[in-house]
């Protein structure tokens, strides 16, 4: 990993198109502003992993577990209690 | 197409039902073609199973039916990106998950597909208010199970 120490409004660049700017350093707390491309997504890397973790979870459901799903809401939605 | 599934057995659809997410879905880069396969008689969850991968299927549903305040905040450079130019032209998805007896539903990833084009992407909401694991509907005990 590349390490570099940047003061407040000091910026990096990764390639051409990317821009990180240091805007404000607070304790422990840094915010930074990121300049991209429009197709670079930019995410906080543990919202990311939770869906990915998410995603894996629910490729484990089987069809027993929809089948009865979709009886209990058809009950429901008939009025008929459930 | 025929495509094998761990779930279906062989199934035959027509190619122009094939659904394509260039970036696949996050954990699953290698799989980026699925098709929506109806669970039942009008169907409010489906099967998103995926055209190469027979284990790989996920169940979705439009969020809107459970969560009726729920709006995905797309900015219209990112709908341009999938070739929707009104919001009208996406359909919004959501994976279902299974805790127990509780559904829930990844209102954070939600899909956003391009009905017309067939393409769809995963979008990852940086909104805190919504989460992975939003409760949507709770099963009863399966009396039918244990009678059987």
């Amino acid at each position: 990993m590349l390490v570099l120490s940047r003061q407040r409004d000091e910026t990096i660049m990764i390639g051409d198109e990317i821009e990180i700017t240091v805007v404000d350093i607070r304790g422990d707390k840094v915010r930074l502003g990121i300049n991209a491309p429009r197709n670079v997504q930019v995410h906080r890397k543990e919202v990311y992993e939770a869906i990915k973790k998410e995603n894996t979870a629910s490729a484990n459901v089987q069809i027993a577990d929809l089948t009865r799903l979709e009886t209990h809401v058809k009950r429901r939605a008939a009025g008929s209690g459930g | 197409m025929i495509i094998q599934t761990s779930r279906f057995g062989e199934i035959e659809v027509d190619d122009t039902r094939v659904i394509r997410f260039p970036k696949g879905l996050l954990g699953f880069p290698r799989y980026r073609e699925y098709v929506l396969i109806e669970s039942g008689d009008e169907a409010t969850f489906w099967w998103l199973q995926s055209v190469d991968m027979p284990e790989l299927a996920f169940v979705v549903t439009d969020p809107s039916l459970f969560v009726p305040t729920y709006q995905v905040p797309l900015r219209r450079d990112q709908l341009a990106d999938l070739g929707i130019n009104e919001p009208e032209d996406a359909q919004v998805f959501v994976i279902v998950n299974k805790q127990d007896n509780l559904l829930t539903g990844n209102l954070q990833g939600p899909l956003i597909i391009h009905v017309a084009k067939r393409m769809g992407e995963q979008m990852v909401l940086s909104d805190r208010r919504f989460t992975t694991r939003v409760p949507l509907v709770e099963l009863p005990t399966p009396v039918e199970a244990m009678s059987a």
